[in-house]
């Protein structure tokens, strides 16, 4: 942690308030023993058990003892206490918790089980426990508390152990050979520095009031010595006589337990993430030129003019991730977005369909999905308008499906919600679409939850939502990303084949040139927030943008030479934060110039092709697009004399489900009895 | 047999059970080896020094002290099967009988308080989740956070001694000794139920905020579904597991916890007696009392598992 | 640098129900010198035979062998040094790359001789030495699998295992460290295990290529042999699988055939017989009369069937035009 977070951690006025509290007290700690020591002790029998008076501010106690000036004694006696516990606590939890990372297999899996079982106890029971053990009294009860803490303390270390041990750098490590012991000093420890840290500081608290506790039971300092707890339990005797007897210790107890508490969540908060403060977007700047607007298309669903999605950056102003794409998408037309992480691409996709994260605001000359203009309109509205006219297909369908429903459940919500069907036709209709996407066995499927299912067929299920009712476009997010390339021209194929079906429009996004080009009829290649090149899939080979030419030949295929060194493209992409001024591709350009300052429009290079590039290419890109095996081969030599084995069922629509005997649904019942 | 060990339940309530033996046997010898691990003769410390010698030697002899360690946990584990948990050394009164007395009072405070932080917790947590999604009001986050903290670290016997001062001595509405009537609940449940009921509203927060980041809650997004449903089907359930999980946790704490706010209240339950004999080192009583609460707490862990078996389909308890 | 070889390494976790043989009997040997891919999907079992190499994962049968001497210490495994799939995860974010490097250096060496050592590195993976007292967090992802590798490299291994060492790298990234991969190699001799997921990428830097599915090494041979003559029809669906331009997707390939939609085996109940046979668009699927895929496992005739193919019909296969 560095001296900037402590600092931070400092500015936040709760921290400020309890690191002023803690060296209040510790200040207390030091002085009020040497000036009130004595005076404190000094009984006044002409004084027993008063209220409140000039003299005695909170009044005495049955010995004629000043109460105030005891509270204030008592802070070295209940502060030194809570922290030798603390100590106690840290050190052997610290141990405990390591042991297993520097103890064999079998002798670490026993700590483990053995902390386990002592965490499931709570503290108090435990401090009880050692009490007895070790005696009533200071002594005792330090060890009590410190130990009772010690299991809690050891699960969080051995917990932040296993997260860090499991991390690749300490893998990396053990390969190059570092041993046990400098494993766990140069890399877990360090590593879980900040939360123990910050439990510790919050362990110093709850060991405060622990500690209170015991000595108010009786259990903790015996008289004569006294501390905070102790003063509470003589004073609540008498709480109806003079309440501020129990009262001032109490409030002594709770003041410095929050201290460190507080101080302690404050440290935690600056080392978390902090949430990005939700914000009023700017006023709104109208972009300096009106652009010339996109031909109204009398059959598109989806027009984007200037789209731009911005952020609050944590320095205060705005980051545009997406900065101003165009993008105009056909009735029936395959598109493809490509670009690489940071382009902008997927948020691009969520703030056209109105999905955009919470804290982002959505802006644009002209947003038409599906002949809606969602932005200024309220999210009710917008809800109903929409309604099922877009389906989305998200990248990682583990996480895209509730894990808690059946996937037949959710599937049917979709209809119950926006026609109105009852449970059962709804249901019905759910098994249907699986079905329709080649879900085998789509009865016994839809009474599973999500993670019955392998990636493949989540994602077919996840085309099935889309697919409840009739979309008029399909956002597919990355929907191959996280599948094998097996299963991933299998999905590929789906999509094709529902939007032959369907009519609707795709779009398809993808960091994947390749899949992309295999799916659609036209790209748009986005780089850094907005779009650098658009053009038909055909004319890929004659791409003017320098950056989608040198993403075609940096990517090696099964054609690829291995004799020459692949094309690389030098630099990174620019952080959204921190974008260089006019054409944002050009500082890793080698065609780069002074004309490349001023931001570059998209212009048209060729019929159907447009480029945002100053120095737009025209020679053809040398790269062997087609000769790849496979795409000229015939079946018959490639499986054998034989011949490809004929599918059983001819000339039934594709999406129909070819009936097999893998897939009998008398089959399909017995497993499900089974399962 | 085969339909046992085919069914994943079955394993699953086999391998919990089996937990459950272990962490009794541990408890249990912990709790006989207590007395054995305290330094010096516990029946002198329990008689005091002025005690004859001949009638600390009897009282070894009655205790069984005197046999070899072997024998003494043998008789020990036999006697609890059979109900006997000694007999306390200052009253003679056998601890069974005492616990039998006392557990009553103390197991309905507990669970007074454990369904007072539920119903109480549970709504305000998805409450100011909704509310404070993505970033909204943030002074209405920033209030119920730093209140919420603030109450939570009070511990309860703090608490308890605040409610007494408050409610019983300056404004006399309830009484703040003993066991009677519905009005002596109030004070002993509020103070125990106040501070993990807040605890467990931000948990539940927290965890609601999280489940609203997931993919799949954008999925039900993208579905056009109105926002109740979604809270209600797709995020509320899936932050269950660690509610559950938390919850266990308070109200294993809760149970302990009666200790402290019973002896504020002078509430006669088992806290009451454990304290006074530790003090007066009434060993038998000691070990019988932790016993309980051990127990207690372990069954508490064990219908916790069970819940969150039913509850999550993916339970991964279920499976390993 | 040194010849590898696995011979009938297993690797098993978990016992009783939740029981995975993630590593099946793999017999596989890297010549000195030489690179050889490793291909497969999730699951198939890749990682955890690198991971098992170091012994980051124990093996439960089978033995490792260096040059034939079996690796038994830890001593003996730091000669095999394994480089990870993501670099924001495989360097430790509080030690300067500097001291990241000088850790894996081998021996006790004085201060001077280590900088000196780690600038060397430095420079053979192509950064600027004057780096090696910055953080990780200061670099970016493709920097990080340089440094990455100058630490593989430190400990003077014989041999270097690289696990999908590309694919948490951006796309125009990705293309200079295979490049570096490919030129370190060829300058220092190297001796690599290289794993992907991805043919293409494999195909690029290797000499034999192995394909391995559900923990069994299903096809092994020279690179251009299994590329353009594949013996064994899971590695011709991978090929296949492979997204190309101007390959359409609804060209009449068997292996997109609806009946082979059914769900990929779970590793932890692999089916009888040959493993790919439910999903083999040659097998009984499709040919009922070719029991024998469902009833005998075609691993143990392999080392006499071209490219040491797993597969009964592996002499099926027609050779294809080299690309």
């Amino acid at each position: 942690m560095g001296r900037d977070q402590w600092r931070a951690a400092l500015r936040n006025p709760v921290g400020a308030v309890a690191a002023g509290l803690l060296v209040v007290l510790a200040i207390l700690a030091v002085v009020a023993p040497i000036l009130w020591g004595d005076a404190a002790e000094e009984t006044d029998p002409a004084a027993l058990s008063q209220g409140s008076t000039s003299e005695h501010p909170l009044g005495t106690d049955a010995l004629g003892r000043d109460i105030m000036l005891r509270v204030l004694v008592a802070t070295r006696y209940s502060l030194g206490l809570a922290l030798l516990a603390t100590a106690i606590c840290v050190v052997a939890g610290v141990l405990l918790g390591v042991l297993p990372a520097v103890l064999g297999r079998r002798a670490g899996r026993l700590v483990t089980a053995a902390v386990n079982l002592a965490v499931a106890f709570p503290g108090l029971l435990l401090a009880l426990f050692f009490a007895v053990i070790f005696g009533v009294g200071a002594r005792g009860a330090v060890l009590a508390i410190g130990l009772a803490g010690a299991p809690s303390f050891a699960r969080l270390v051995q917990t932040n152990v296993a997260a860090v041990a499991g991390r690749d750098y300490v893998a990396a490590a053990r390969v190059a050979g570092v041993g046990r012991f400098r494993l766990v000093a140069r890399h877990l420890l360090p590593n879980i520095g900040e939360p123990l840290v910050v439990n510790a500081t919050v362990m110093a608290g709850t060991a405060l009031l622990a500690f209170a506790g015991l000595s108010f039971l009786g259990l903790g300092v015996q008289p004569p010595a006294y501390d905070w707890g102790r003063l509470l339990g003589e004073g609540l005797d008498r709480i109806y006589i003079n309440p501020a007897a129990a009262l001032a210790p109490g409030v002594a107890v709770v003041v410095a337990g929050l201290a460190f508490t507080l101080l302690g969540e404050s440290i935690a908060q600056v080392v978390g993430v902090r949430a990005v403060r939700r914000r009023r977007p700017p006023a709104a700047d109208e972009p300096a030129a009106a652009l010339a607007r996109a031909a109204a298309e009398p059959d598109a669903v989806l027009v984007a003019d200037d789209l731009r999605v911005g952020f609050p950056a944590p320095g205060g102003g705005w980051t545009h991730p997406v900065d101003g794409v165009g993008l105009t998408v056909r009735r029936g037309e395959t598109v493809g977005i490509v670009g690489e992480s940071g382009s902008g691409k997927s948020l691009t996709a969520l703030a056209v369909a109105q999905l955009a994260p919470d804290s982002a605001h959505v802006t644009a000359q002209r947003l038409e999905v599906a002949g809606v203009a969602p932005l200024g309109r309220a999210d009710a509205e917008v809800r109903e308008l929409l309604g099922t006219k877009v389906a989305m297909v998200f990248q990682d369908p583990m996480t895209s499906f509730n894990p808690s429903m059946r996937v037949g459940r959710q599937l049917a919500e979709v209809t119950r919600v926006h026609e109105r069907q009852g449970r059962r036709a709804a249901l019905a209709r759910a098994v249907d679409r699986l079905r329709t996407v080649r879900v085998p066995a789509p009865e016994r499927r839809a009474h599973q939850y999500p993670h019955e299912f392998s990636g493949g067929m989540r994602q077919r299920a996840m085309i099935a939502m889309g697919l409840m009712s009739t979309p008029e476009l399909i956002i597919a997010d990355e929907p191959t990303t996280a599948l094998d390339v097996t299963v991933q021209r299998q999905v590929l194929r789906l999509l094709e084949d529902v939007q032959a079906e369907t009519g609707a429009a795709v779009v398809l996004i993808s960091h994947d040139i390749a899949v992309v080009g295999q799916l659609c009829e036209r790209v748009v290649v986005m780089y850094a927030g907005r779009v650098v090149e658009e053009l038909p899939v055909g004319r890929l080979g004659a791409a003017a943008h320098p950056y989608t030419r040198a993403l075609l030949a940096s990517v090696p295929d099964l054609a690829t030479d291995r004799d020459r060194p692949l094309a690389t493209i030098p630099g990174r992409p620019p952080d959204p934060a921190d974008r260089p001024e006019g054409c944002a591709f050009a500082p890793r350009c080698e065609f780069a110039d002074d004309a490349c300052r001023v931001r570059p429009g998209l212009a048209a290079v060729a019929p159907d092709q447009r480029a945002a590039c100053w120095h737009p290419r025209t020679q053809p890109l040398d790269l062997a697009l087609d000769a790849v095996p496979g795409g000229s081969c015939d079946t018959d030599r490639r499986w054998g004399a034989e011949g490809p084995p004929e599918p059983s069922v001819q000339g039934v629509g594709r999406l129909e489900r070819v009936r097999d005997p893998l897939h009998d649904p008398t089959s399909d019942r017995g497993a499900g009895g089974q399962a | 047999m085969s339909a046992w060990a085919g069914n994943p339940w079955a394993g699953f309530l086999l391998r919990r059970l089996g937990r459950l033996a272990v962490s009794l046997a541990v408890l249990v010898t912990l709790a006989f080896g207590m007395i054995h691990l305290i330094p010096g003769d516990p029946v002198r410390a329990a008689l005091g020094v002025t005690a004859p010698p001949d009638l600390v030697d009897a009282r070894r002899e009655a205790l069984g002290l005197n046999d070899p360690i072997g024998v003494q946990y043998v008789d020990y584990v036999r006697s609890l099967f059979s109900g006997d948990l000694g007999i306390s050394m200052t009253s003679g009164v056998p601890v069974s009988e005492t616990i039998g007395q006392r557990l009553p009072a103390t197991a309905s405070l507990a669970v007074a308080a454990f369904v007072v932080v539920m119903l109480a917790a549970i709504p305000l947590g998805l409450a100011m989740a909704v509310l404070t999604r993505g970033g909204r009001r943030r002074g209405a986050e920033l209030g119920f956070t730093s209140t919420s903290a603030v109450v939570a670290a009070i511990p309860e016997f703090l608490l308890a001694v605040g409610l007494v001062f408050v409610f019983g001595v300056t404004l006399g509405w309830f009484p703040v000794a003993g066991r009677s009537h519905a009005a002596s609940y109030v004070l002993p449940v509020v103070a125990l139920a106040l501070g993990p009921a807040l605890l467990m509203a931000r948990i539940v927060r927290v965890e609601a905020l999280a489940v609203m980041d997931e993919d799949f809650v954008r999925t039900a997004r993208a579905k056009r579904l109105p926002p109740l449903r979604v809270y209600l089907r797709h995020v509320f359930p899936n932050a269950l597991t660690s509610t559950l999980t938390i919850g266990g946790l308070l109200l294993s704490g809760m149970i302990v916890g009666t200790v402290l706010v019973e002896n504020v209240f002078a509430w006669p339950g088992m806290g009451m007696t454990i304290v006074s004999s530790i003090l007066a080192k009434d060993y038998p009583v000691v070990q019988g009392i932790v016993l309980v609460y051990g127990a207690a707490v372990l069954l508490v862990n064990l219908v916790v598992d069970v819940l969150l078996a039913v509850a999550d389909p993916r339970s991964t308890i279920r499976e390993g | 640098m040194r010849e590898l070889s696995f011979e009938g390494t297993t690797v098993r976790f978990g016992t009783g129900r939740s029981a995975l043989t993630a590593v099946d009997g793999v017999d596989l040997t890297v010549p000195a010198g030489s690179v050889v891919g490793l291909v497969g999907e999730s699951g198939s079992g890749k990682s955890t035979l690198a991971k098992a190499a170091v012994g980051l994962v124990p093996t439960t049968g089978g033995e490792i062998r260096l040059d034939g001497a079996p690796l038994r210490t830890s001593r003996d495994r730091r000669k095999l040094q394994l480089v990870f799939q993501d670099p924001h995860a495989s360097l430790d974010p509080r030690m300067t790359i500097g001291e990241s490097i000088a850790e894996a250096l081998p021996g006790r060496r004085r201060r001077a001789a280590r900088t000196a050592e780690v600038a060397r590195l430095l420079e053979l993976v192509g950064l600027d030495p004057a780096r090696a007292r910055s953080l990780p967090s200061g670099l970016s992802g493709g920097q990080r699998q340089r440094v990455a590798l100058a630490r593989a490299l430190a400990a003077e291994p014989e041999v270097v295992l690289a696990d999908e060492i590309t694919s948490a790298l951006d796309v125009s990234v990705q293309g200079s460290v295979l490049n570096l991969v490919r030129d370190l190699q060829r300058q220092l001799g190297l001796t690599m295990l290289f794993i992907s997921h991805n043919l293409s990428v494999v195909r690029y830097v290797s000499d034999v290529i192995a394909v391995m599915y559900l923990g069994r090494i299903v096809e092994a041979g020279p690179a251009d042999a299994v590329l353009s003559a594949p013996r064994h029809p899971y590695t011709r669906t991978l090929l296949d699988a492979a997204p190309a331009f101007g390959v359409a997707l609804d060209d009449p390939v068997p292996a997109d055939d609806p009946r082979l939609d059914a769900e990929a085996p779970s590793p932890h109940d692999p089916p009888p017989g040959c493993r790919f046979h439910r999903r083999c668009p040659i097998g009984p699927l499709t040919r009922p009369e070719r029991t024998i895929c469902a009833e005998t496992d075609p691993q143990p005739g392999a080392a006499d069937r071209p490219h040491r193919a797993a597969c009964h019909f592996a002499t099926d296969l027609m050779e294809v035009p080299a690309p």
